[in-house]
C-alpha cells in the first residue's frame, strides 16, 4: 500500500483508496477472514496516516474524509468477509471432493478384498489419509474379535462391544491422544451389526473425528456390505466344500463296500455250491465248504459292522425317520435272525396299542439285530432270549435281556466303546462295533441306551422318545 | 434233470459270481444266458425270449436300473435284483423303476433258488388267473370279495381289503411304500407312509397266526412290503 505513497500527489486520492480495498480483498482471498479484517483497520489506518492531509499524522483535516473511512471501512469489512466466505465453501467443495473420491476409491479397493483381513487393511489404508487409526472388529460365535493380527485393549474392546449391542456410534473424546481409539462405529446390513469400526486419532483431537463422522459412517456402511458379501461367500465355500468332502467319503465307502463284498459274495456262493454238490467223497466236503460259506458270511458281518460304522460317522446320522409302530422292526429282525435264534426260545413282551415312534426302521432294525446277536452269542445255550417293549412317560423301551454271565464288572459302562467288548479274552468271536453303532444309532434318535447285570443275565434296554404322531384319518365303516 | 424250469438270463459284471449263479440255476432246470453288462443283457433279452432277469445294479457300461427301464417299455418278465444291503435307496429306485425283487449280497444258493421260483411260480400264475387265495389258515375269494378264516369270515375295511388284494395281486413281488401308497390310498398320500405301516399290522392282527412274527405280510424294512404264500 505504501507503494502508492510516491504517487501521493500525482494519482487521485480516490484511486489510492481502490488500491487499499484490493489489497484488503487480495489478503481476503489468499490469507482469509482474519487477516483481511486486520487489513481493514490497517488500511484505514495508513490512508488517514500517508493520504490524507495532514500527511504522517492521524489528524484529519477535512471532515469529509471520516465519511471516507466509514465506507472504507463498512466495504472493506463486507468484501473481507464474502471473499472468505467463498474462500471456505471453496475449501469445503474441494475437501468434500476428495473425501468423495477417497470413499469411491475405497469401495473399489474393498471390492477385490478377499477375506477380512484384507478389508482390515484396506479400511486402515482409506483412514490412513485422514490422520486416523483404526482396527476393524468383526462378529463372530465367540464374541467380538479385531481381525488379524492387531488387538484392542480391555477397556476399548468394551465400547466396541456396547456399540455393537446397541448398534449405535460410540464416542468417547475423553480417551484422545495417546494412540487411544476413540469412535466406535457399528458395522450393520439391515439392523444385523456384522462388526465394529474402531477409530482413532493420531493427534489429541476429537473434533477432528466428529467433522469427519458422515464420511466415516458411510465408510463403515461400505465396510459392513463387504463383510457380509464376504461371510456369505464364505458360508457357501464351506458348505460346498463340506458336500465334496462328504461325497468322496460316501464314494469311497461305496466303492470299498462293493469291492469288499464282490468276492465274499463269490466266495459265500461257490462254497455253498460245493456243498450241495453230491459226490461220492460227500461229507467230509459238504461239511468243508459249508464252513467256508459260513467264515465268509462272518467276515461279511463284520465288515458290515464297520462300514456301518464308518457311515454313520461320515454321515453325521442322516436319518430317515418315519412314524410307525416299533413291532414291526421287531418282527423284521426276528426274521433277519431267524437261523441264528434257532437253538434260544425267544418271549417277546410287546403291550398292546402303543403308540406309534417316530424312528429310521432300517436302523433300529440295526440295534434290535445287534441285540439279538449279543444276548445269542453270550448266553447260555438252549436258554431263552427275551425281548419286552414297555410304555414309559415320554419314551418307549425296549430291553432285550439273555441268561448267561452277565457283563464283567464294571464294564457296563464301556462296553458301548468302539472296539470294547464285554468279555475281552472269550473265545466268542467279535470286534467290539456292534454296541457302539447302537448307541451312535440311538444317540442320533435322542434316544439313550444301557447295559446292566440283572439275575443270572445280561439286559440291554433303549428308548426312543415319544411324540406326537400325526393323525390318521379313519375311514367310514366298511 | 428236473423238467425245463425256465429260462433265465444272468446280468452281472463278475465272473464267479455269474458262475454259481448259473450253476445252482442250471441244476435247478432252468436254462441260462449270460451277460456281462447293460447293452449286451438288452441284447439278449430281445433274442432269447427269458423268462427272467437276475440283474446285477452295478454294472461296467450302464447302471443295472437303466436296464429295467429300457426292458419295462417292452417287457414285463420279472426282474430279481442283486444289490449290496447297504444301499436301500437303490434297491427302493430299482423296484419303484419295474424290479421284482431284491437279493442282498453275499446270498446262499438257498435262497437265490428260492426267490428264481416264486418269481417263476408267479409268472406261470398269471398265465392260469384263480380268483381263489389260500395262505394259512386264509382264503380269500377276490372275485366275491371274501376274506374267510379257519372258514369265519373276517371283516376287513375297504383300504384293508385293498391293500391285501394289492399284495396278493403280486405274491411274492416287493411293493415299495411309494407302489402301494399309491396303489392303496391313491397319489395324495406319497408321504404318508405312517398309514401304510398302521393298516399292515390290522391285517397282521386279522390275518396273521402271529401278528409279530408274521408269515406272509412280510416286512422289508426301508424298502416296502412283500406278499409271501
Amino acid at each position: 500500500m505504501l507503494i502508492a505513497l510516491p504517487f501521493r500527489d500525482s494519482v487521485d486520492i480516490a484511486n489510492i483508496d481502490m488500491l487499499f480495498l484490493l489489497a484488503v480483498f487480495v489478503s481476503a482471498v489468499w490469507l482469509g477472514r482474519g487477516p483481511a479484517v486486520m487489513a481493514v483497520f490497517l488500511s484505514v489506518a495508513l490512508f488517514d496516516f500517508f493520504f490524507v492531509p495532514p500527511y504522517l499524522s492521524f489528524a484529519v483535516a477535512d471532515a469529509q474524509y471520516l465519511i471516507t473511512f466509514a465506507v472504507m471501512l463498512t466495504v472493506g469489512l463486507l468484501t473481507s468477509h464474502l471473499v472468505s466466505l467463498l474462500a471456505e465453501r471453496t475449501e469445503q467443495a474441494q475437501e468434500s471432493e476428495i473425501q468423495t473420491r477417497l470413499l469411491h476409491a475405497l469401495g473399489r479397493d474393498l471390492g477385490v478384498a478377499m477375506n477380512v483381513e484384507q478389508v482390515g487393511t484396506i479400511a486402515a489404508a482409506f483412514l490412513d489419509e485422514f490422520e486416523l487409526n483404526c482396527i476393524l472388529l468383526t462378529h463372530s460365535k465367540s464374541g467380538l474379535l479385531p481381525v488379524g493380527d492387531t488387538s484392542l485393549p480391555v477397556l476399548e474392546t468394551g465400547f466396541a462391544q456396547s456399540a455393537c449391542d446397541r448398534n449405535a456410534v460410540i464416542e468417547v473424546d475423553t480417551l484422545a491422544g495417546a494412540g487411544r481409539m476413540i469412535a466406535f462405529l457399528p458395522m450393520a446390513v439391515s439392523d444385523r451389526v456384522l462388526g465394529v469400526l474402531a477409530i482413532g486419532p493420531r493427534q489429541p483431537n476429537a473434533g477432528r473425528i466428529r467433522e469427519l463422522r458422515p464420511l466415516l459412517e458411510a465408510a463403515a456402511a461400505q465396510i459392513a456390505l463387504i463383510v457380509e458379501h464376504l461371510a456369505q461367500a464364505d458360508a457357501i465355500r464351506k458348505s460346498e466344500l463340506q458336500a465334496n468332502e462328504e461325497r468322496l467319503r460316501t464314494s469311497i465307502l461305496a466303492a470299498l463296500s462293493h469291492d469288499m463284498r464282490t468276492p465274499l459274495t463269490s466266495l459265500v456262493g461257490l462254497a455253498d455250491t460245493l456243498a450241495q454238490q453230491k459226490s461220492p467223497s460227500g461229507q467230509i466236503v459238504t461239511e468243508t465248504a459249508t464252513e467256508i460259506r459260513d467264515q465268509a458270511l462272518a467276515m461279511h458281518h463284520i465288515l458290515s459292522n464297520l462300514l456301518e460304522m464308518a457311515r454313520l460317522q461320515a454321515n453325521d446320522m442322516r436319518l430317515n425317520k418315519e412314524w410307525q409302530p416299533i413291532d414291526e422292526v421287531i418282527g423284521s429282525s426276528i426274521r433277519l435272525l431267524a437261523s441264528a435264534l434257532s437253538g434260544h426260545a425267544l418271549e417277546i413282551r410287546i403291550p398292546p396299542g402303543l403308540p406309534l415312534v417316530n424312528f429310521d426302521a432300517v436302523l433300529i432294525e440295526r440295534v434290535i439285530c445287534n441285540l439279538l446277536e449279543n444276548a445269542i452269542k453270550y448266553s447260555t445255550p438252549g436258554t431263552p432270549i427275551r425281548l419286552d417293549v414297555e410304555l414309559q412317560p415320554h419314551r418307549l423301551e425296549v430291553a432285550v435281556a439273555n441268561r448267561g454271565s452277565g457283563f464283567p464288572a464294571g464294564s457296563c459302562d464301556s462296553v458301548f466303546d468302539l472296539f470294547v467288548r464285554g468279555e475281552p479274552e472269550s473265545a466268542t468271536g467279535g470286534t467290539g462295533i456292534g454296541l457302539a453303532i447302537c448307541q451312535a444309532i440311538i444317540a442320533g434318535h435322542n434316544g439313550q441306551i444301557v447295559a446292566e447285570n440283572i439275575p443270572d443275565g445280561a439286559c440291554v434296554r433303549f428308548s426312543l422318545p415319544l411324540g406326537t404322531p400325526p393323525t390318521l384319518a379313519e375311514e367310514s365303516a366298511s | 434233470m428236473t423238467a425245463m424250469l425256465g429260462k433265465v438270463l444272468i446280468v452281472e459284471d463278475e465272473p464267479r459270481i455269474r458262475r454259481f449263479v448259473r450253476d445252482a440255476l442250471g441244476r435247478e432246470g432252468c436254462e441260462t444266458f449270460e451277460a456281462g453288462n447293460v447293452g449286451d443283457g438288452l441284447e439278449l433279452a430281445g433274442a432269447q425270449h427269458p423268462d427272467m432277469i437276475v440283474l446285477d445294479l452295478g454294472l461296467p457300461d450302464q447302471s443295472g436300473l437303466e436296464l429295467i427301464r429300457n426292458l419295462r417299455t417292452w417287457s414285463s418278465i420279472p426282474i430279481l435284483i442283486l444289490s449290496a444291503r447297504i444301499a436301500e435307496q437303490d434297491k427302493v429306485t430299482a423296484l419303484d423303476a419295474g424290479a421284482d425283487d431284491y437279493l442282498t449280497k453275499p446270498f446262499g444258493v438257498a435262497e437265490l433258488l428260492a426267490r428264481v421260483r416264486a418269481l417263476l411260480r408267479r409268472r406261470q400264475q398269471e398265465s392260469r388267473p384263480s380268483p381263489i387265495r389260500r395262505f394259512g389258515d386264509v382264503e380269500v375269494d377276490l372275485s366275491r370279495r371274501v376274506v374267510q378264516r379257519d372258514g369265519a369270515d373276517i371283516r376287513l375295511t375297504p383300504l384293508e381289503y385293498s391293500l391285501l388284494a394289492t399284495l396278493l395281486a403280486n405274491d411274492g413281488k416287493v411293493l415299495t411304500h411309494r407302489q402301494l401308497l399309491r396303489e392303496v390310498w391313491g397319489d395324495g398320500y406319497a408321504g404318508q407312509s405312517h398309514y401304510l405301516k398302521v393298516y399292515i399290522g390290522r391285517l397282521r392282527q386279522k390275518l396273521e397266526p402271529n401278528p409279530t412274527q408274521p408269515q406272509f405280510l412280510l416286512t422289508e424294512t426301508g424298502v416296502g412290503y412283500r406278499f409271501q404264500s
